[in-house]
């Protein structure tokens, strides 16, 4: 492996800490599941590198786990977004507060 | 012996079983031959155990086990013993009478299955107390009896009175029972067994400040069920239940029963230090006179007896205290035998004159009313009297004996006790010859309220066997003197029970002395209700209660005191903690606890569920604390 496995991680945290900001800060349902999917290639890196640091075939089979299950949720997700939008006209998830009134 | 033991001991419960679980299915007459049965069955049981008891021996009959807690083994065991024969036979001889009695007595009454139930389970109960070795099992009939004498004291439940009687009766001798548990938890703390057997051959060893202080105790416990002094004040209201029950439960077991138990333990207050029986003897002298004073002034028929059975119950202590239980239990079965007799025809008379109590309208024309009353009520009246030749006169002169013996010790306490006794025995012949006098001769001082009704002569003709015995029952312990003038065993009873007085034996002229004052007292005390209740006594209404009649009528104004002194009060206080304590600090906290959480709740609830986003920032949120606990204790 020529990269180090330090650095990897670094990059993976980097990119799942955008995630996770983009998640908490953004108001628009869109980017919330974009933040999603960034959160979940962040998971991904970290099995690529830890599959190439110890030669375990595994950690790659997970990767392809995951692409899988990122792509029935975003398309679950993006079904839930229309709905949403058709409903309300609006993609900010603020205004979904039915349950509360 | 087993088996005739156990006849004598659960066939009244066999009885009580099947009346409370299918006695309402029984025709009337059925249920209560079935309630006499087991009470026949009762007696068959304790005088076949009586025959096969040899003079003198003691047995111990190991029923079963009943519990066992932190070292203390309790198991039904008896203790069988001439003195044990002796009140069992008395007891089921007595209960026999009355169910039989009672059968007549209610006849038209609806409680009829409830009554011959409760009647039944109180014979187990008392039999239970007779035979009983184990202290806990004893104490399981104590309980047992005031139960049943609470349930058959308000028997008649419709009206509030007699439930309230029933109340007072429980609770007031509730107070003796803590003392009961005080002196098992002290015997056992010492000793580590609760049998009487091994208390009675352990007591010469015994520490005498552990004995002393168990023997009083012991003296507390039997005060309350004994209406002595100072828990008698029960006993006059109990009069509220059937006449029959106050026969049996309140005239010749259960208040015997406090007597019973101290002749039991006898042995503690023998080696306990002398103040224990004196402390018997005295409660028993104060008690006799009290009641006595109290029961010259009566005018309810069935309150005289009360009374009466307080003060001659109080003679039975002091001759326990006077180190003379063979004595003491003597007049026990006296007692038993002509103080039923008198409740019943009282009884009789009450139903005759249509719930007429007040001996001031009776007269002569009970007389006419219920033939061959007034002969069976003289019988018990002059054998409480103390008349010579009835047998009240050697049981209670017996007593006043020990006491005149003891009173010759010089101290002060003994000369008390021995006054009071011999002052007594005048009080008692004056008011047991009033009772008499007023409720068969003459015409009523004041005019009848009440109808007359028609009563079965079978009701009063089943108690002739009782008046027999008020008559001769002194047979059974008559003094040597006497023996020989009607060639029976002289002191047969002492022999047989074995039990052998503590108090010192007399010089000669001190037994004369004490009979001869017997004798003398009892007749002056006829002479003196003679002169002012005689039948050609003036037709006037009674005087007025005031001033120490008044006093006397209302048991010394005990009642009063305890309504002032300790049933208010604490009324008082248990109103003062419910509002203070209850409502102002155990409600208050639950319910400030319940608003808090509701406020608490509001708040929460403002921030949680308005937005989406918050829910994702306290994700967030909370997966960094997580991850930072886990960072900081370490994964394994």
């Amino acid at each position: 492996m020529i990269v180090p496995l330090e650095h990897v991680l670094l990059f993976a945290a980097a990119l799942f800490f955008i995630g996770l900001v983009t998640v908490v800060s953004r108001r628009n349902l869109i980017m919330i599941l974009l933040g999603v999917e960034v959160m979940l290639n962040a998971a991904g890196v970290v099995f690529v590198a830890a599959a190439l640091r110890w030669w375990d075939i595994a950690g790659q089979g997970m990767v392809l786990f995951i692409m899988g299950v990122a792509a029935a949720e975003i398309a679950v997700g993006l079904t839930l977004v229309f709905r949403v939008w058709r409903r309300t006209r609006s993609l900010n998830p603020d205004s979904l507060k039915t349950l509360k009134d | 012996m087993t088996a005739t033991l156990c006849l004598t001991l659960f066939a009244p419960l066999a009885g009580a079983l099947i009346l409370a679980l299918g006695g309402r299915a029984l025709p009337r007459a059925a249920s209560g031959l079935l309630a006499c049965l087991a009470v026949g069955a009762s007696l068959a049981g304790a005088i076949l155990s009586w025959a096969q008891l040899k003079d003198g021996q003691e047995l111990a009959v190991h029923l079963f086990n009943w519990f066992e807690a932190g070292g203390l083994r309790v198991s039904a065991t008896l203790l069988y013993n001439p003195l044990c024969a002796a009140m069992t036979t008395m007891v089921a001889f007595v209960s026999l009478i009355i169910h039989v009695h009672s059968l007549y007595f209610m006849r038209d009454d609806d409680g009829w299955v409830r009554y011959f139930c409760y009647l039944n389970l109180f014979v187990f109960f008392m039999q239970s107390i007779a035979m009983a070795d184990d202290l806990v099992f004893l104490f399981m009939g104590w309980e047992g009896v005031g139960f049943c004498s609470f349930s058959l004291i308000g028997f008649w439940y419709a009206e509030p009175k007699n439930v309230l009687a029933g109340n007072k009766a429980f609770l007031v001798t509730r107070i003796g029972d803590v003392a009961f548990l005080g002196a098992l938890a002290v015997l056992f703390s010492a000793t580590g067994d609760l049998s009487i057997q091994h208390l009675s051959g352990n007591a010469p060893v015994m520490a005498a400040g552990t004995l002393t202080l168990v023997g009083l105790l012991l003296l507390v416990a039997a005060t309350g069920k004994s209406a002595q002094l100072p828990l008698l004040v029960w006993l006059p209201d109990a009069m509220a239940g059937p006449s029959p029950v106050s026969a049996l439960i309140h005239a010749a077991t259960m208040v015997t029963a406090g007597v019973y138990l101290l002749i039991r333990t006898f042995p503690v207050l023998l080696h306990a230090d002398a103040v224990a029986l004196q402390a018997v003897a005295v409660v028993g002298a104060l008690t006799a006179f009290v009641a006595a004073c109290s029961a010259l002034v009566q005018h309810d028929i069935k309150r005289v007896l009360a009374w009466s059975t307080i003060s001659q119950v109080g003679y039975m202590f002091l001759g326990v205290g006077a180190g003379d239980p063979s004595g003491s239990f003597f007049h026990l079965l006296v007692h038993a035998f002509f103080k039923s007799l008198l409740f019943m025809v009282a009884g009789i008379i009450i139903q005759a004159l249509d719930e007429e109590h007040d001996i001031f309208r009776m007269g002569a024309r009970v007389r006419g009313l219920v033939p061959g009353a007034a002969l069976a009520f003289f019988c018990g009246a002059a054998a409480l009297a103390g008349l010579p030749p009835f047998a009240g006169y050697f049981s209670k002169g017996r007593i006043l004996e020990n006491a005149l013996n003891m009173a010759q010790t010089g101290q002060g306490v003994w000369i008390f006790v021995w006054a009071a006794g011999t002052l007594t025995a005048l009080l008692t012949a004056v008011y047991s010859f009033r009772v008499f006098l007023l409720a068969f001769t003459g015409r009523p001082a004041q005019p009848p309220e009440t109808g007359t009704e028609k009563t079965p002569a079978a009701m009063l003709h089943v108690l002739w066997p009782l008046a027999l015995l008020a008559v001769t029952a002194g047979l059974m312990d008559l003094p040597a003197h006497f023996a020989h003038l009607v060639g029976v065993p002289a002191q047969w009873l002492d022999h047989m029970t074995g039990l052998v007085p503590a108090a010192p034996h007399g010089a000669e002229w001190t037994g004369t002395v004490a009979e001869g004052l017997d004798a003398g007292l009892a007749v002056l005390g006829l002479v003196v209700a003679l002169a002012l209740y005689g039948p050609w006594r003036e037709h006037r209404a009674p005087a007025p209660d005031r001033g120490v009649a008044r006093f006397l009528l209302n048991g010394w104004g005990l009642d009063a005191l305890y309504m002032n002194g300790v049933a208010r009060p604490y009324v008082r206080a248990a109103s003062r903690v419910w509002q203070n304590v209850e409502d102002r600090l155990v409600d208050a906290a639950a319910l400030g606890l319940g608003s808090l959480a509701l406020r608490a709740g509001g708040r929460l609830s403002k921030w949680g569920i308005e937005r989406l986003s918050n829910y994702l920032l306290w994700l967030l949120l909370g997966m960094v604390a997580m991850l930072v606990v886990m960072a900081a204790i370490g994964i394994r």
